[in-house]
């Protein structure tokens, strides 16, 4: 479209319906504006004297106004406030999210998410988000986001190792003005990235272990409780299957062969003796509950 | 009611002033962080032609090489559309053009975000856009350049507005804590609006009252006031989780308000009654940043989110309702 058409095209007017507002009065009465000017906006402005054609802006904003309230603002959005907070834990947005575009307000508030291993939605992009305002914990309270809800579990525990590996990534935002165009990561920034990988790597196999070791534990604790219950029963076959094979067990609290005598003492203790076939006792005393012992 | 899905993560939506059922839809991917960016032209189908079949369809997608923020139709030509891009540029679309025709034209004098862009619907001929390098600046169609630039902002500006009722004024926020009006023939703003406790994100006009302004902020809150009487709001809103992203006064009722927030629901307002929320859409499921009502029908609200989704529905129905 040429810039002719274009000027044609402010004309056209025809076809756009009126506002349902144009067709009520207005309620408020007397306004404080002043009233309006007739003719094009160029020409309104360009009359009042205020017109400046292309003003540039400049990127550091130094901004002495008069009428500026004297209130501290927060750290610009772009600005890269964030090199040691806010958890990046996920793997999958970890150098947009570290590129510090948005990665400055939320300040501690992302690193108390957990990211860690959780996947997607770690820590860092809520926490930090755009808006999330230096009144502190306007987002970063709530945990919405944080462990519970995308990482099921897995990520709560292993938060930790995402964290403070932001700041490597401060300056890689493309629309950084100031550092285009971007150089390749210094050697840190590669040392760190390693670092990052190694310590996911490991957080993934001590997870597996976690849980290997969880599954063992649960495995053989089923297996002693089985045994614990049967174990009486075990224990009484076993004994009539020794017997059947004639082998004997002397029941711990048979007593001492021979012609007994009232009151004596009875054997020392621990005495579990295997012995051949006897002539005193013989199968009387096998059941070993000494009543028939002591005759 | 009819759904949309995009590629990536919406940020705003704007019903056209000439076409019912036109929809501008600005997107950014990566949530608007890293990455590129699209703006969408899409048609609400009458009627679907079998349930199920989609009920909104593309009719043009422009991409940009970063994520666009925000998004308004020309008042002057139904075909003409602006965007603000987070480089900085303001891009001009004409949908009857092919893409490769696009855009049609490239403003670039911001050097930070520009976050938002409103055309004037009085006159017609010019439109706004604020950026995060603290400035505002008024564009012309027939000027290559802007026409005047507005710097009082102390830190981003979020939002700006115009009038609907008086084609020299306009409204803007800012992160700075003000809401600052400004008459575009004078050379400093009108008045100073210090708002809220914390950073303003979203200004609106009421359309049946000139004097009545309503901004809204991370403080969560959304506070209506006089212009001529600026010591105390008229009205305190209260009611969202988070900060509150944009908010749009209703084009056909007086007292109605349409608000957004980072607590991902959409809340309808009515703020002179006792009850002032009237409903509550929580069908996004990722924070809703972009909102709009329908001049042309009435009670037709589009909101979208970075859920991707752009939904479109009848006010007191259910969003998420298929036809």
């Amino acid at each position: 479209m040429s810039y002719k058409f274009i000027s044609q095209a402010v004309c056209f007017f025809a076809g756009l319906p009126p506002k349902p507002w144009e067709r009520a009065g207005n309620s408020s009465g007397p306004t404080p504006f002043k009233p309006p000017s007739s003719g094009s906006t160029s020409d309104v402005v360009e009359a009042s004297g205020t017109a400046k054609p292309g003003e540039a802006v400049p990127t550091t904003n130094v901004t002495a106004n008069s009428n500026t309230l004297a209130r501290p603002v927060p750290p610009r959005p772009w600005q890269s406030y964030g090199t040691s907070y806010g958890g990046y834990g996920s793997n999958m947005y970890n150098s947009s999210y570290g590129s510090g575009t948005y990665g400055s307000y939320g300040g501690g508030l992302g690193g108390s998410y957990g990211g860690g291993l959780g996947g997607s939605y770690g820590s860092g992009l809520y926490g930090n988000s755009m808006y999330s305002g230096y009144g502190g914990g306007m987002y970063g309270s709530s945990g919405m986001y944080g462990g519970g809800m995308y990482n099921s579990g897995l990520g709560g525990p292993m938060g930790g190792y995402g964290m403070g590996m932001g700041g490597p990534y401060g300056n890689q935002d493309p629309n950084n003005p100031y550092g285009q165009p971007s150089s390749p990561p210094s050697f840190w920034m590669s040392f760190l990235r390693v670092m990052h990988g190694v310590v996911n790597f490991f957080g993934r196999i001590s997870i597996l272990i976690d849980q290997n070791t969880q599954a063992f534990h649960l495995f053989m604790t089923a297996l002693l409780q089985l045994f614990d219950r049967s174990g009486m029963l075990y224990g009484e076959l076993a004994r009539f299957v020794l017997r059947l094979l004639g082998i004997r067990t002397k029941p711990r609290k048979q007593q001492q062969p021979g012609p007994g005598v009232p009151g004596e003492l009875p054997a020392p203790s621990g005495q579990h003796v295997l012995e051949g076939p006897k002539a005193a006792g013989g199968w009387d005393s096998v059941w070993g509950d000494g009543a028939k012992g002591s005759n | 009611m009819p759904v949309f899905k995009a590629p990536f993560s919406g940020y705003s939506v704007r019903f056209s002033p000439f076409h019912e059922g036109r929809l501008l839809v600005a997107t950014s991917q990566n949530f608007g962080i890293l990455g590129n960016g699209r703006v969408h032209v899409l048609d609400l189908l009458p009627s679907p032609a079998a349930p199920g079949a989609p009920a909104i369809a593309e009719v043009a997608a422009f991409d940009t090489a970063d994520g666009v923020y925000d998004c308004c139709w020309s008042e002057s030509h139904d075909s003409l559309a602006v965007s603000g891009v987070a480089d900085g540029s303001l891009k001009l679309w004409d949908v009857s053009l092919p893409s490769s025709a696009n855009p049609v034209r490239s403003f670039r004098e911001h050097s930070r975000e520009a976050h938002a862009v409103d055309w004037n619907p009085v006159r017609r001929d010019s439109f706004l856009s604020a950026s995060w390098d603290d400035s505002l600046k008024l564009w012309t169609l027939d000027r290559p350049a802007s026409l005047r630039t507005f710097r009082e902002h102390s830190y981003c500006v979020y939002a700006v507005s115009w009038s609907p009722r008086h084609g020299d004024v306009f409204a803007s926020a800012s992160g700075d804590r003000t809401a600052r009006l400004w008459d575009v023939r004078e050379p400093t703003s009108t008045l100073v609006l210090p708002a809220h406790e914390h950073e303003i994100l979203s200004c609106d006009w009421n359309k049946y009252d000139e004097c009545c302004l309503a901004t809204a902020s991370v403080d969560k809150l959304i506070r209506v006031w006089d212009i001529r009487s600026p010591r105390a709001p008229l009205a305190n809103l209260a009611g969202h989780g988070y900060a509150v992203r944009r908010i749009r006064f209703s084009p056909h009722r007086e007292s109605i308000l349409l608000s957004c927030s980072y607590d991902m629901t959409v809340c309808m307002w009515d703020y002179r009654s006792e009850d002032a929320l009237i409903a509550r859409y929580d069908h996004h499921t990722e924070f809703a940043v972009g909102i709009d009502m329908s001049v042309l029908v009435e009670g037709l609200i589009a909101s979208t989110g970075w859920d991707e989704l752009v939904y479109v529905w009848q006010h007191g129905t259910d969003p998420r309702a298929m036809p």
